[in-house]
């Protein structure tokens, strides 16, 4: 056991080596993640400003940070190519709101926790940033973010996050397919279901 | 005891059969033109049904505890419970990092139980992990992945909730594995996995009652949504351990919608109230 436990430091000591030294790899699209985390938390922490106002703040930080056509069109999938041009607008206005609609009113249940970038990775054409959110009131309870960043010639975007090996991104698409299968893949049913969910 | 464990190997040897027979199977249902994601989900009519079941005992009885435990109990007990929780299971990681050849892991949560069973009094703490001992929670469930078992269509299983015959056989072995209840076989060891099982299923709730409220609230299908929850989740878990890098197929996934980018999209101002 005392042999086992000796190889155990000397794995930790490399695995920890390793991830420093990964960590510089795309120091762009890091620097990125870090930023939005900053101007994010420093509306959810600014007491001074009305519930309203934080809704706004944020949703501009967070619109400026994403590509929400991307997220629109890749959670639609197949149906998307299917659709006509006036559905494709009335979607992508159904899908913001419902998008906004779904932290909006919730900034208020921030409660101190900060983003620790762990590192990045190339991931096909995109880059994963990976991060560490520490629970409140413990240094070792952590909750594992990875964003997935779109690079088009400097221009970084975010179109996924992944918590926990769970992607909001591939979670949301699957919601959607599951509806329209059991709707006739009818998109109008989905943009009916989407605006009213949001209201 | 003896009937139990001929249940476990029962079970484990017609996943793993069965795990075989299903890689030939599962080549059809790839092919089907309407879903790029294939979501195995034979039984989804019978699924939503006890799923339904399931929410209305959550409102009722999960739920209610779990608001009222948060409300009373303070932020720092709750932490340490959670921490208590998660040194019970370290004796289950241990005997699972094992059976998955992983002995370097199984040192680490060895180590840990012991230092924080000690150390940490009782579990309460957690100073293993300040030195540097870090360990992911394996179940049986995991290790049956790594010997190659399937994991087989997706199962809502009454007050349980979402499972699969893979997980659901891991979850039934697993008290069988567990150090604590073949060494001391009476009463303590016992009470403790009540204690696991019943605090457990609260500590999770309490932790995740606004994700779960939202979710219900937000969802176009909140059937489908926890269901790619709960797959993604236990498919991140053990693509952990296969020491494959999922990543290749999940790129696959982002990959395979072609982006339209002729299409632009109108400018929408930003409204909200």
């Amino acid at each position: 056991m005392i042999k086992i436990k000796n190889y155990s430091w000397i794995l930790i000591f490399l695995l920890s080596f390793a991830a420093y030294a990964q960590s510089s790899q795309f120091a762009q699209e890091e620097e990125f993640v870090s930023n939005f985390a900053d101007k994010a938390i420093e509306i959810l922490s600014d007491e001074s400003i009305s519930e309203n106002d934080k809704t706004s703040r944020f949703t501009n930080v967070v619109m400026n940070a994403i590509d929400l056509n991307l997220i629109s069109k890749f959670v639609l999938s197949k149906t998307w190519k299917n659709s006509t041009d006036e559905q494709k607008e009335r979607y992508l206005i159904a899908f913001k709101d419902y998008f906004i609609n779904s932290y909006a009113n919730k900034l208020d249940q921030y409660s101190g926790e900060q983003v620790q970038i762990v590192g990045s990775e190339a991931a096909g054409k995109y880059v994963i940033v990976e991060s560490n959110i520490v629970r409140e009131g413990t240094d070792t309870l952590k909750i594992n973010l990875k964003w997935r960043l779109i690079n088009r010639d400097g221009d970084i975007k975010i179109i996924d996050l992944n918590i926990e090996g769970i992607s909001l991104v591939i979670a949301q698409r699957e919601e959607f397919q599951s509806f329209l299968a059991n709707n006739d893949n009818d998109i109008e049913k989905l943009i009916d279901k989407i605006i009213t969910v949001s209201n | 005891m003896k009937y139990r464990i001929l249940i476990v190997l029962f079970l484990s040897s017609v996943l793993v059969l069965q795990g075989c027979a299903s890689k030939e199977a599962s080549v059809n249902y790839n092919n089907s033109e309407t879903e790029i994601v294939s979501v195995n989900d034979p039984l989804e009519k019978v699924n939503r049904v006890v799923f339904q079941f399931n929410i209305i005992f959550d409102k009722l009885i999960l739920r209610p505890i779990a608001v009222t435990y948060r409300a009373i109990v303070p932020e720092f007990v709750r932490n340490r419970v959670t921490y208590s929780l998660n040194n019970l299971g370290m004796p289950i990681t241990a005997v699972n990092n094992v059976l998955q050849g992983e002995l370097r892991k199984a040192g680490v949560s060895t180590s840990r139980f012991i230092i924080n069973s000690t150390v940490g009094i009782l579990g309460f703490f957690d100073p293993a992990a300040s030195m540097g001992l870090v360990s992911e929670n394996e179940d049986f469930g995991q290790t049956l992945s790594v010997w190659g078992v399937e994991s087989g269509p997706y199962l809502v299983l009454p007050f349980l909730g979402p499972s699969t015959p893979r997980d659901f056989a891991g979850m039934l072995s697993t008290s069988l594995l567990d150090p604590m209840y073949q060494v001391g076989g009476g009463s303590a060891p016992d009470s403790l996995r009540t204690y696991r099982m019943g605090t457990g299923a609260v500590d999770f709730r309490s932790q995740n009652i606004e994700i779960l409220d939202d979710l219900q609230n937000n969802s176009i299908d909140y059937y489908a949504a926890v269901r790619s929850f709960y797959s993604q989740g236990r498919e991140s878990q053990a693509s952990n351990n296969l020491e494959i890098n999922t990543q290749d197929q999940e790129n696959d996934i982002f990959d395979d919608f072609d982006i339209d980018e002729s299409y632009v999209g109108p400018d929408i101002e930003i409204i909200y109230d």
